[in-house]
């Protein structure tokens, strides 16, 4: 092996690994350094505490909270300064949470789904409100509807302070309304309380738009899904109860009517039979559809295409007023060593947010925070108040620690359900198939709290 | 002192040697070697032990609990975990699509290697060019290259459908999403194999193709009846460093699919993390992990097995 | 396959100042039209290859708008801009996470070949008790895929209390048994005179080593370092499992995790990718030879 030497020396005179990595170095550092400096300065000034704060809206909601961000900050700009992490909405951003909390090191304060509160605060990875700390920035029970501030509460502590109530509703076409025939005087719709006076409507609709009656996106899509099924089979008032070592509580009558009436829907006609989310807001935002089954954060879209649009809550078509909704709620992701200054700050953050979430409101939510929904402000938006109603009659997603918006729950729903919304399955058999893989998580301990 | 005619030799004296010149007793000595060979090795042992070997052992007996991410539930269960991930249809599922991925990824990246290979061995001019167009996207991070295609392969704003037209939504529909991640994983990582190719090729002695120009073989002729069989051993090694490299999928699939749509894209270890990490179970997770490495370890031997037969020939 | 053979083939496939007979052959030979249509289709091929670069440059210099809009033109309407760089550089995180992918990569590499050389040579020349063990328990964890560690590693750096910090990046990524395995075979290569002449004359191990063996190991270090310096740089699993606060990712964890509050912009996705490619592409523009010898080094090294 006498070569060895001469081949390594030849290649030498090219470059030593000490050029390659100084060079590298200097390469990035002489682009990069600069501002990642600035960056730094501005950390560094005296006396405001940095509030590090998490959430996973995006889109129209992303720009309205950014804007309250902003205006709490600006408005406590010699206290505090908080700055937003956004992370992809779902499973992703509870995954990270969860580690971060875990981790001991998490952000001051992060927004979670409200139906995810009971997956998270058993296992210690939240910390609990102070409610004397809460009055103090003017933040009490009475400032919230019971059924909202309620989902907050866990064993008698507060876990959750609700932003929001987001239900899932169903916009119409006003233009298209009104070539049908259908609006009274008073602009509204006609009051449906039958599945087929629903089927009467979305018909007259489909006749004036020649391409489908309403708008519902559900492929591949678990909570698109669940949101309607769980708004039907409510309005059958039947209830689902998960308890950790039973089995699911369930009334499959009501379960097999909801579905085969989404069925009925999805005949083409009515509505397209395989729709994605984006399809059917393209759709209903083309004029495409006269009816749109989504959620209120859809609104801002509707507004910027400049949509002749109203909206009001799912109609009640089998007896029992109920809107499947859920909270955008804001918790104390559990820390090691919290900071006394840095969480008191924090309430005042959160408290200058809810009392500013009248923006929150133009994007569509129900504020929780009752002086903003009792304020003429909130009585001038329209279609906001249409749908207001909805905060009455929420249901949420039955509590478990694996469901909640985003959840493995909503997936597994989807893994069961999708086929009998594609026509392609026996409704009895889908549920059947959902309720087995239920009963198999229910059957194992949760994986946070000790047996 | 000055160096023996003997210690010319470039192997076979070790330090003993030298210490026993040194007229030193050799049990003294060989005390001495331990202490200095162990104080060499000691910084990356310490490393080793902490980081790898103690997590192997940590994670086998986490697997033997139910422990969860909050330390929760963290009592021996014995085997209970495996015997739940061999009931598992997720685990499965996963797994047949790991497998289903390496098939369908080593297949190209070991042709489509060695015809680019073939074809830059050529000699044409622009040599500078073509290594850097097939090797540069081995060196993006898998992020990057993920956020390339995603944005490639977008049904309304992507190339991919503008230049062959339709809506195809490529990563959300199940019929197309495992391939268009195959597809970005050539173009990822071709370029290592194509390497590697490249080197075996120029090892090739010129006087075997003299001989057969001699002969009257043609340029295709010699391509089969000299360079593909000189490449033999090159090619196991790329083959079976691809499988292995396949198997360990994650990133890219995680970042551009999700696993999806519905799972039908799900690796292995993206199934480690969710359980591990989104449905908090380390326990559950570790012994999943550990199906997994069993996978490995049976490909790697039989990879040692094929390879010294052979040796052995 | 020794590591010195690869070492020395690619040498000769990448040094354009020593032709092999064949390439010489060939450029002094006019083009025959096989080779022309051999050209061709390897000037498709790259086309092809560089498609997914153009595409995402010529993205990152439109504006949001143009960027967005059908049909799919490569020319914006709106003519090109560096909006979505500024801010992306100005807004994002980028800066920051440049700024952690540059120090833990430097600080994986220098650490972990520091580490793999010492041992490698304790494996090649010191006859120590224990050595055989522990150098088959090196060669047998090269199997050990990372993937499966995650979860153990991660509880451990729970006890440690080293989530979201650079120690709980860099630490579990400085262990590579294929480098000590690499750095070994190549230390069993060099003649032993210098080093024991040096002994004789009295310099300690830890001298001969430093002064004699890493000056001859030179191009050796710098492949492993080029293999180690990229892996950690592109690494994605391990900093995507320990770290969640944003101000602590490295560029490839940060550019998949946190998403902008103003939902998707096409252009600043382009723009962070192509910022986040750039780094290795230009170092791999100006030092092609090296890094490709590297590559083909320590690929076929670990078998």
């Amino acid at each position: 092996m006498k070569h060895t030497n001469s081949a390594f020396e030849k290649s030498t005179t090219g470059l030593s690994r000490r050029t390659v990595l100084t060079g590298g170095a200097a390469l990035l550092g002489g682009v990069l350094l600069p501002s990642t400096l600035s960056g730094c300065s501005a950390i560094a000034a005296g006396g405001v505490e940095q509030l590090k704060f998490w959430h996973l809206l995006s889109g129209g909601d992303g720009i309205k909270m950014n804007a309250l961000v902003q205006q709490a900050n600006d408005e406590f700009s010699d206290e505090f300064n908080a700055t937003q992490t956004v992370l992809t909405w779902g499973t992703p951003y509870y995954t990270k949470l969860a580690m971060a909390s875990v981790g001991g090191r998490a952000p001051e304060l992060a927004v979670m789904h409200a139906t995810r509160v009971a997956g998270y605060a058993p296992g210690g990875l939240l910390d609990e409100w102070d409610l004397d700390i809460l009055a103090e920035e003017g933040v009490t029970e009475e400032t919230f509807l019971p059924r909202v501030w309620e989902k907050g509460v866990m064993d008698g502590k507060l876990y959750s302070v609700a932003l929001d109530t987001h239900p899932f509703i169903m916009m119409f076409n006003t233009e298209h309304a009104e070539a049908a025939g259908l609006l009274d005087s008073s602009g509204k719709l006609p009051a449906m309380s039958s599945p087929d006076e629903f089927l009467e409507v979305a018909r007259a609709m489909q006749g004036v738009t020649g391409v489908h009656g309403l708008s519902y996106g559900f492929l591949n899509d678990g909570a698109q899904m669940w949101r309607l099924f769980y708004t039907l089979y409510a309005q059958h008032g039947a209830e689902m109860k998960l308890e950790v070592g039973k089995e699911v509580e369930y009334d499959m009558d009501a379960a097999v009517d909801s579905l085969t009436f989404i069925q009925s829907l999805l005949d083409g006609t009515i509505t397209a039979q395989t729709g994605d989310y984006g399809t059917a807001v393209s759709e209903f935002v083309s004029g495409d559809s006269g009816l749109f089954f989504t959620g209120v954060w859809e609104l801002p879209t509707m507004v910027n295409a400049e949509l002749p649009v109203d909206a009001q809550v799912i109609p009640t078509l089998y007896g029992t007023p109920a809107t499947y909704a859920d909270s955008h709620a804001f918790v104390l992701p559990h820390q090691n060593n919290p900071d006394e200054a840095k969480r008191r700050d924090t309430y005042r953050f959160v408290a200058s947010i809810l009392k500013n979430s009248i923006s929150w409101a133009e994007a569509g939510h129900i504020p929780s925070y009752q002086p903003i929904v009792e304020s003429p402000a909130y009585g001038e938006l329209i279609p906001q108040i249409h749908y207001a109603e909805a905060a009455q009659q929420v249901v949420f997603d039955p509590a478990a620690w694996f469901s909640g918006s985003g959840s493995d729950f909503q997936a597994y729903f989807a893994e069961n359900v999708q086929n009998v919304f594609l026509g392609r399955e026996d409704p009895q058999q889908g549920m059947e198939g959902f309720i087995r893989r239920l009963n198999i998580m229910l059957n194992r301990p949760n994986p946070l709290e000790s047996a | 002192m000055t160096t023996t005619p003997q210690l010319n030799r470039a192997q076979g004296i070790g330090p003993s040697a030298l210490n026993r010149r040194d007229g030193r007793v050799p049990n003294q000595a060989r005390r001495r070697d331990t202490l200095h060979g162990w104080a060499f090795a000691a910084p990356f042992v310490i490393a080793f032990l902490l980081f790898l070997v103690w997590p192997i052992i940590y994670g086998f007996y986490l697997s033997l609990t139910g422990q969860s991410i909050t330390g929760a539930n963290s009592e021996l269960v014995g085997f209970e975990n495996y015997g739940e991930a061999f009931r598992d249809g997720d685990v499965w599922r996963s797994l047949g699509n790991t497998l289903w991925f390496t098939v369908l990824s080593t297949v190209p990246l070991v042709l489509v290697a060695l015809i680019l290979a073939l074809l830059v061995n050529l000699g044409l001019p622009g040599q500078w060019l073509w290594r850097l167009a097939f090797f540069a996207p081995f060196l993006l991070a898998s992020t990057v290259v993920s956020l390339f295609w995603i944005w490639m392969y977008n049904p309304q704003l992507g190339l991919v459908n503008s230049i062959l037209g339709g809506q195809t939504a490529w990563l959300t529909d199940s019929n197309t999403a495992m391939i268009s991640v195959v597809i970005t994983t050539v173009w990822w990582t071709v370029g290592f194999n194509f390497l590697l190719y490249l080197a075996a090729l120029q090892n090739i002695p010129e006087q075997q193709y003299e001989a057969a120009s001699l002969d009257g073989a043609g340029k295709w002729r010699q391509l089969f009846s000299i360079t593909i069989p000189q490449l033999a051993p090159t090619t196991l090694v790329i083959v079976i460093l691809q499988i292995l490299a396949s198997l360990k999928v994650f990133d890219q699939i995680y970042i551009m699919t999700g696993g999806g749509p519905g799972g039908a894209t799900r690796p292995i270890v993206q199934y480690i993390y969710e359980t591990g990490f989104t449905a908090y179970r380390l326990g559950y997770a570790s012994a999943v992990a550990y199906v997994f490495f069993a996978i490995i370890v049976i490909a790697s031997v039989a990879q040692m097995v094929i390879t010294s037969r052979r040796g052995a020939k | 396959m020794t590591t010195t053979e690869v070492l020395n083939r690619t040498e000769a496939s990448t040094d354009r100042r020593v032709p092999s007979a064949r390439q010489g052959r060939d450029k002094r030979k006019p083009l025959r039209p096989s080779s022309i249509i051999a050209f061709v289709i390897l000037a498709v091929l790259a086309i092809l290859w560089l498609l997914p670069f153009a595409w995402a440059i010529v993205t990152s210099l439109k504006s949001e708008a143009d960027a967005g809009a059908t049909p799919v033109t490569w020319i914006p309407e709106g003519g090109f801009t560096l909006d979505a760089y500024t801010s992306v550089l100005s807004e994002g995180n980028i800066p920051q996470w440049a700024f952690n992918s540059v120090f833990t990569s430097i600080v994986i590499t220098a650490v972990s070949v520091a580490i793999s050389a010492l041992a490698a040579y304790a494996f090649s020349r010191i006859n120590f008790a224990g050595k055989k063990w522990l150098f088959y328990l090196t060669i047998a964890s090269i199997i050990v895929p990372p993937q499966m560690l995650i979860v153990p590693l991660f509880y451990q750096m729970l006890a440690f209390d080293m989530v979201d910090t650079y120690a709980g990046i860099i630490l579990p990524q400085l262990i590579h048994p294929a480098i000590v395995f690499i750095l070994k075979q190549f230390f069993d290569q060099v003649p032993i005179e210098l080093e024991e002449a040096a002994r004789v004359d009295g310099a300690s191990r830890m001298r001969v080593f430093l002064q004699i063996v890493m000056p001859l190991s030179r191009p050796i270090l710098a492949a492993v370092s080029i293999f180690v310096f990229v892996g950690a740089w592109n690494n994605f699993l391990w900093p995507f499992i320990v770290t969640n606060d944003a101000s602590l990712m490295t560029l490839p964890v940060g550019l998949q995790t946190v998403q902008s509050a103003f939902g998707v912009q096409y252009a600043q996705d382009m723009a962070s990718a192509v910022l986040a490619a750039l780094p290795l592409i230009i170092v791999f523009l100006f030092f092609q030879r090296q890094i490709i010898k590297g590559f083909a080094t320590t690929g076929f090294g670990g078998q």
